[in-house]
């Protein structure tokens, strides 16, 4: 068990002073989700709002703001982790790949640390949202005292359990960065981030439920917009758990299948 | 200079070709695609095609679908053009290729325009999945002047390329692609007018959009596709693309000539 935490904590050092090695970045993770949450805020504007428009059957005006805000925090969140996946990447094109498999590291210690490796971002960026969201931003409603930090760790715990599945997919090909084409952007869409799942037609609602964001979304929303009790949560958080202890698993399957496909066709640097 | 152009044009193709065939096919399919969805959900589902009374106004005409769908393929069209050019140096430096290149007596133009040539085939391809795709979901293209908008086109490749010159050397300067690329496309999503008329904006932010060749270039391009007009008709937004290629031209030969040498004697030297 020590030996675990050690290797966890070593793969959080590692990929954090790889991807963190210049003070460049704190900024940028803060100035793009603030970029990229105006825009979509203004991409309302072409549409009839107020209290007539029809975007009331599903959030009322004067909640949109916080809206985004919280679906763009959950958004950054992942997004970090299909980030961090992704330069999986370049551990083939370093060639550490294989010193990595060739080390009795527990391989499971190697993907969640690099999916941990982004506490640290997350939590200087919850904070900062935080921070925003009550002194600028109407609407905010809160479930109790520990309504924001419960959903720093629903947020946290998610999005690990996503970044270490997404770690494992790119352990399979050099050419898996279309993976993140196909995961990152529909969940922009489908997720709840800029638009209320529940306006979207049967087969879009089937995909957003394919992914966790929604879930975590969900109770987000209820903890920090809704003012919802824990016991009305009860149902969300289950469904929440369901789909992680599923990703998990999928995670462990795959993490074998590909040590497999590795050492059959013996290269893990070109392939 | 013909030759270098094609050799390089053969190489990046056969690198595309053999090591990332799934990322280019799947990947650039889908961005499309996605763009296409959202106005489609915004607009249906979840407004009901209800519009604001400005819009037809501030976008010249009613159509949300195709102003959305246009706005979101040539946004794409925008940043691969520019992330791939101005990436090519960089690759070559992580790929371990750049000192070859650089001692080579192939001329840069030459290099560059094989770049430019090989992203427009990729770009072209993805550009017409999107249309197409979009075509199925309400873009609207009946009206189209289409060699005028062909022509649009191929003059922003010249201005996004112009562009690309001088992010290209931006990072070299600051051996990065991540933060410097991503934080400009950011900003170029905000102030162009990709998913909304730029008037809308908050008055001090409007005139990012116009150092910005995206904001007329998209102009020109949905006017020639959605209401059909003639060339002369945006030839205002045709000059300004211009001046802003011929600034960015500067910038961008001067920078990446100076990154060179800065390349040389930091990393080889």
């Amino acid at each position: 068990m020590k030996q675990l935490g050690s290797l966890l904590l070593a793969e959080i050092i590692k990929e954090h002073r790889h991807s963190f090695h210049s003070k460049m970045i704190y900024f940028s993770l803060l100035v793009w989700p603030v970029i990229n949450f105006v825009t979509a805020y203004y991409s309302f504007a072409p549409f009839q709002m107020g209290a007539d428009s029809p975007l009331a059957r599903f959030i009322s005006y004067e909640q949109l703001p916080l809206f985004l805000l919280t679906g763009y925090l959950g958004y950054i969140f992942y997004w970090c982790l299909v980030q961090s996946s992704w330069q999986m990447s370049f551990e083939r094109q370093a060639g550490t790949m294989e010193m990595i498999f060739i080390s009795p590291v527990n391989r499971l210690a190697f993907l969640y640390g690099r999916s941990l490796s982004s506490l640290i971002e997350g939590v200087w960026l919850f904070f900062c949202f935080v921070l925003l969201a009550l002194f600028f931003v109407d609407g905010i409603q809160l479930s109790g005292w520990w309504a924001p930090p419960l959903a720093f760790l629903i947020l946290l715990v998610s999005a690990i359990v996503w970044g270490g599945f997404l770690c494992v997919l790119f352990l399979f090909s050099r050419d898996a960065s279309f993976l993140y084409t196909v995961l990152d952007e529909p969940m922009l869409i489908f997720s709840g981030v800029r638009l209320p799942p529940m306006a979207f037609p049967v087969w879009a609602k089937v995909i957003s439920f394919c992914f966790p964001l929604t879930y975590a979304l969900q109770l987000i929303r209820e903890l920090l917009m809704e003012g919802a009790t824990l016991q009305a949560m009860l149902p969300s958080m289950g469904l929440l758990a369901a789909v992680l202890l599923v990703l998990v698993t999928a995670t462990v399957v795959l993490l074998k299948l590909a040590e497999k496909h590795m050492k059959k066709t013996g290269n893990m640097v070109m392939y | 200079m013909f030759h270098v152009a094609k050799a390089t044009f053969i190489r990046n193709t056969r690198v595309m070709i053999r090591a990332y065939p799934w990322s280019f096919v799947i990947g650039h399919i889908f961005s499309g695609v996605y763009t296409v969805l959202f106005a489609f959900f915004a607009y249906h589902y979840v407004f009901a095609g209800q519009l604001d009374e400005n819009f037809a106004h501030l976008a010249g005409s009613s159509d949300y679908l195709s102003y959305a769908i246009l706005g979101g393929a040539f946004y794409a069209f925008a940043v691969s053009t520019l992330m791939n050019v101005s990436r090519s140096l960089i690759t070559e430096l992580r790929e371990g290729t750049l000192e070859a290149v650089l001692l080579t007596p192939s001329l840069r133009r030459g290099y560059f325009l094989g770049n430019v040539a090989q992203q427009l085939m990729r770009t072209l391809f993805e550009f017409s999945v999107i249309v197409l795709v979009g075509a199925l979901f309400g873009l609207t293209l009946s009206q189209t002047n289409v060699w005028s908008a062909v022509l649009v086109w191929i003059l922003s490749t010249g201005a996004f390329f112009c562009q690309a010159l001088v992010l290209g050397s931006l990072m070299l300067w600051f051996r990065d692609t991540y933060i410097t690329q991503n934080t400009l496309f950011a900003v170029m999503a905000f102030v162009s007018g990709v998913t909304f008329p730029i008037p809308y904006l908050p008055e001090w932010v409007q005139p990012l959009g116009l150092i910005m060749p995206l904001a007329p270039a998209l102009d020109a391009f949905r006017q020639c596709v959605i209401q059909g007009a003639p060339l002369h008709a945006v030839s205002p937004q045709l000059f300004h693309m211009t001046a802003l290629s011929l600034v960015y031209l500067v910038m961008g030969v001067w920078g990446i000539r100076r990154m060179e040498k800065r390349v040389m004697e930091s990393i080889f030297g």
